[in-house]
């Protein structure tokens, strides 16, 4: 599956513009994690692929067609994880995954539901109803509904948020694995998520692409401007962009990007945390 | 097959969740309030049918249409609210998710009358005892209750889909609502949530009432359908408001025409109802009479075939008049017909002679004029048929006119045209009428004249040829018991007519007694009854209509008056009977030419001696305070809240607003001084002229008087100089 992002751009009808100029060509296999700080538009983005907006100018294509001629049959292919969703409380774990899975059309339900829940490790839950799960397994049923059927295209906007570390390591596995034959895209404010299963990044910010690539080439690009040191006035942190600040027994330990590093600052070798925080701190100072 | 999925799966949905199950419990219990807060149909002489079945079935309809209302905009809301919504339209266009969401909430809306009506069922039997039958207790339901929960769940969603906001919504659902029950309430085509019904017979059929709900059900039905494709063009998409998603649904043509056709059906069915006919708001009194005769034409005899169609409510016919043209040149007669009828032909001794039917209507008639040849002798054919209609003034309280096969009321023009600026040959004229009905119904001809079976046909059905002198000509058709009850003090028999329904219920009150003691009392305190050329009369029990009706030689004897009810509730005293007592006393007051036509707009007439007399013999039958509850205090109650009425006392306001208020409300005022004002006034001569015997005393010289056809209509003032009183005397205020 190939998705061909033009020249999209998206303007709400007061006169905020959430994406602009947005070019970006997907295709599968491929594990995509979105960046990005809050309001850049990741969201945005990701409802604009589902077709819950239409874009201002530019367009989408799906394999080649422009997205809103195969609405129907994308969101058949289609697994979309949003940031925030509700439930039907009312409904049982298995009953909202068969209702899920006839809004998508889904032929041969039971097996993929007994799938999806298998894979979301929902077993134990699946005849309880919604309203009794907590924050985290709800947020696996969610996961569940979008894994459902095995689509060809996969959105997760947030999906690790609220759970534990232990299932967060176990869905980024998952999410790994999905992408061995599709399209994910995935969108996080965890970097270690991303770090640990992404073969490709897209950082946004502002609503502008600021970097599209591999981990190691925004890590790359911040080598020279991340360094240490221990503050002794607080007027060392001036033109530095401080990343961490930890109490030790010899001082404050600061970590630090910035264009330019001063002397008394150390230079260390880039996190993707780092490079991240220098890519948007750079675009921040521009 | 995958929204059928859908639509499965939305409707388990809605099922799993407790407020749907509060739902259909509260509709299925909602009958309740009509045995106690909302009785339309609760009435001195409602029917068994009409408490027990119809009030229930009412009142679940309105409290029904609006917990389903709520459901249907909190289902809607809680999905935008609680965010399901992301989930869900980004596997399904929320186009798709709009339909299967109306149809599983159509779904458990069925669901929630079908509780209703299987959990009512034992309570209905055994209040109805031998008057309950299924097919009533099941269109009643479907249509008097379930009829409003569809409208109430499309109207809610399209209100829902086009604002986006539950508490908009359900302010606009309690205006509609509210409309109905209001403002609406005297418009039958527009009373969507509880629909008019006057009366529901427990003897005899329903069809037309029936027939009229579920139409006009079906009216807003289409009309709510195309409001809710029309919402259904506002569902939000692709992020954009109201404008930018309507844009964007609107591309594929069918929806906006499927919309357009849907809105046209309704509008459609409501011009071109068949059930009530299109006269003018007011009272046209002039329209009933010829602005000239034509002197030169007479009509000598009257003569119709005419077949009512039990199935269809339709009737088709063939009158033939005999008419003489004298004036040696063509002349137009006019002629009377019911509105809902079509003339297909008319013929001149077989020759086809224009006409033109004129689209004015009047006082529930229907004119057309006829252009006839000249000529001494000549056979006038006209072919005729429709749906009959009722008249508009009484639209509220339809039920009088009844085609079906179990019961048929055929009255006047409904029959035949009757011939309008001619003279006849005699003083009447006499008509004969070949009724084909089917074969297990006979007539029973209201008032003089005669009945014989003329033939039976090979298709079931029979041929009846009914002749009278009279003008009009009224039938009754239906599943009849006689008993002839001889009054020998009166020297009359009367031939009481009623539903062998009703049978162990006129056993019961002794009925027969009860007229015998009002013919007794009438023909001692006023005079005999002189007007019956074979010592006959006819009282015949007939539907539900509000009221009775009393002509030469017949009374009719309204089935409310007879409810085991009415019978059971010694609070009421005589009143069970008291308006069969008001038709017969009718006999006395208000036949031949006694009083002016009805229709004049004078406060005396009939109806003020005889809801006096009727005081009379209930108080001699039934006891002085039953009387006094059922006549002085009620008459002194209306006429107390007459004199308070605002347009009584500044009538400029009255003349100020638009013709049609104008004449409902005069309309009511002026029977509220006929029904009310007028006995309270014969009362207060009563006391004026030394007591009840001397009053009967004037009462029976006045009768006495007026027995000579010749004498002059019996007027207010020759009432007052009889009891040597002035109009001031008897001046109430």
């Amino acid at each position: 599956m190939n998705v061909e992002i033009c020249n999209l751009s998206l303007t709400y009808p007061s006169g905020k513009t959430a994406l602009r100029e947005i070019n970006l060509s997907m295709g599968s296999p491929n594990l995509i994690g979105l960046l990005g700080p809050n309001g850049a538009g990741k969201s945005t983005l990701m409802k604009l692929l589902v077709a819950g907006l239409l874009p201002t100018e530019g367009k989408i294509s799906v394999d080649g067609k422009p997205l809103i001629q195969q609405e129907r049959l994308l969101k058949a292919r289609l697994g979309y994880l949003p940031q925030s969703f509700g439930l039907f409380d009312e409904l049982t774990v298995w009953q909202f995954l068969d209702y899920m899975a006839a809004l998508k059309g889904i032929a041969g339900s039971k097996e993929a539901i007994a799938a999806a829940i298998q894979r979301t490790h929902l077993e134990e839950k699946q005849k309880a109803k919604i309203r009794t799960l907590s924050g985290g397994q709800r947020q696996r049923v969610g996961i569940a509904q979008a894994i459902l059927g095995n689509p060809h295209f996969l959105i997760f906007d947030e999906p690790t948020v609220g759970l534990d570390p232990e299932e967060r390591i176990s869905f980024r596995n998952l999410f790994s694995q999905m992408a061995q034959d599709r399209l994910v895209l995935l969108s996080t404010h965890i970097i270690e998520d991303v770090q640990s299963v992404c073969n490709q990044l897209v950082v946004i910010h502002q609503g502008c692409i600021r970097f599209v690539g591999t981990p190691a080439g925004l890590i790359a690009g911040a080598v020279g401007h991340v360094g240490v040191f221990r503050e002794k006035d607080q007027r060392q942190e001036a033109g530095l962009h401080i990343t961490s600040r930890v109490n030790t027994t010899c001082g404050i330990a600061c970590r630090a990007v910035a264009e330019e590093l001063p002397d008394f600052v150390e230079q260390v070798e880039p996190t993707l945390e780092d490079a991240y925080l220098y890519l948007i701190s750079r675009e921040a100072i521009r | 097959m995958n929204i059928l999925r859908q639509f499965r799966l939305e409707l388990a949905r809605l099922l799993q969740n407790r407020l749907t199950w509060l739902a259909i419990l509260l509709t299925a219990l909602a009958p309740i309030a009509g045995l106690t807060v909302y009785r339309p149909l609760y009435h001195d002489n409602a029917t068994m049918q009409g408490m027990y079945l119809a009030n229930p079935a009412l009142a679940g309809g309105v409290l029904g249409a609006v917990l389903f209302a709520i459901l249907t905009v909190w289902s809607m809301d809680r999905l935008r609210r609680d965010g399901m919504e992301t989930l869900t339209h980004a596997a399904v266009s929320p186009m798709t998710a709009a339909l299967t969401r109306l149809g599983a909430l159509l779904c458990v809306s069925i669901l929630a009358q079908a509780v209703a009506t299987l959990i009512w069922l034992p309570y209905t039997i055994f209040k109805l005892g031998t008057i309950f039958d299924l097919e009533s207790y099941v269109l009643i339901h479907l249509i008097f209750m379930y009829g409003a929960i569809p409208l109430a769940i499309l109207f809610a969603s399209a209100a829902y889909q086009i604002t986006r906001r539950g508490d908009l919504s359900l302010a606009l659902f309690a205006v509609f609502a509210a409309l109905s029950l209001t403002v609406w309430k005297q418009q039958w085509q527009f009373s969507w949530l509880a629909p008019c019904v006057f009366g529901i017979s427990d003897d005899f059929s329903n069809y037309r009432i029936l027939r009229s709900v579920a139409y006009v059900r079906l009216t807003w039905l289409m009309a709510l359908a195309g409001v809710w494709v029309v919402s259904y063009l506002c569902v939000r998409r692709y992020g954009k408001g109201l404008i930018g998603s309507l844009l964007c649904n609107i591309r594929r043509a069918y929806r906006p025409l499927l919309a357009v056709i849907l809105l046209l059906s309704g509008n459609l069915l409501y011009v071109h109802q068949p059930f009530v006919d299109h006269s003018a708001a007011e009272f046209d009194f002039a329209y009933l009479f010829p602005s000239e005769y034509l002197e030169t034409v007479t009509c000598s005899s009257r003569y119709a075939d005419v077949c009512p169609d039990p199935k269809t409510g339709r009737v088709s016919g063939r009158a033939v008049f005999q008419l003489q043209n004298i004036s040696g040149t063509e002349q137009t007669v006019q002629f009377f017909i019911d509105p809902g009828y079509q003339i297909l032909s008319v013929q001149a001794d077989g020759v086809d002679v224009p006409f033109s039917v004129d689209g004015y209507q009047a006082m529930h008639e229907k004119r057309f004029d006829v252009t006839i040849p000249a000529g001494p002798e000549m056979e006038l054919t006209i072919d005729y048929g429709g749906f009959p209609q009722e008249w508009n003034a009484v639209a509220t309280t339809q039920g009088s006119l009844e085609i079906s096969d179990v019961y048929m009321q055929l009255e006047n023009d409904v029959l035949s045209p009757s011939p309008h600026n001619v003279w006849y040959q005699g003083d009447s004229l006499p008509a004969v009428m070949e009724l084909t009905l089917p074969g297990h119904m006979k007539p029973i001809l209201f008032g003089a004249g005669s009945t014989e079976l003329l033939r039976e046909n090979g298709n079931g059905t029979k041929t009846w040829r009914m002749t009278d002198d009279g003008y009009h000509m009224i039938v009754y058709v239906g599943d009849y018991i006689l008993e002839e009850i001889p009054v020998e003090s009166a020297g009359i028999t009367v031939n009481f007519y009623y539903s062998r329904k009703h049978q162990p219920i006129m056993e019961a009150i002794n009925a027969t007694e009860s007229i015998r003691q009002t013919i007794e009392y009438c023909t001692e305190h006023i005079g005999p009854l002189s007007f019956y050329g074979d010592g006959t009369f006819n009282l015949i029990e007939s539907r539900i209509s509000g009221g009775g009706y009393a002509g030469d030689g017949a009374s009719l004897a309204n089935e409310g008056d007879f409810t085991i009810q009415n019978l059971s509730d010694g609070a009421k005293g005589g009143s069970s009977a008291q308006v069969t007592i008001h038709e017969l006393v009718h006999q006395w007051w208000g036949l031949g030419n006694m009083f002016e036509p009805a229709y004049t707009e004078s406060v005396w007439s009939a109806e003020g001696l005889t809801c006096y007399t009727t005081y009379r013999i209930v108080k001699e039958l039934y006891g002085e305070e039953a009387a006094q509850a059922a006549y002085i205090d009620r008459w002194q109650e209306e006429v107390d809240n007459y004199y308070k009425d605002f347009y009584v006392r500044h009538p400029e306001y009255l003349s100020a607003l638009p013709v049609k208020y104008q004449a409902g409300i005069s309309n009511s005022l002026w029977e509220i001084r006929k029904y009310s004002e007028m006995p309270l006034k014969i009362l207060k001569a009563e006391k004026l002229v030394g007591g009840e015997d001397a009053m009967d005393e004037i009462l029976k010289s006045l009768f006495n008087r007026e027995l000579n056809p010749e004498y002059p209509y019996l007027t207010y003032q020759e009432f007052l100089d009889a009891c040597h009183l002035s109009e001031e005397d008897l001046n109430l205020e």
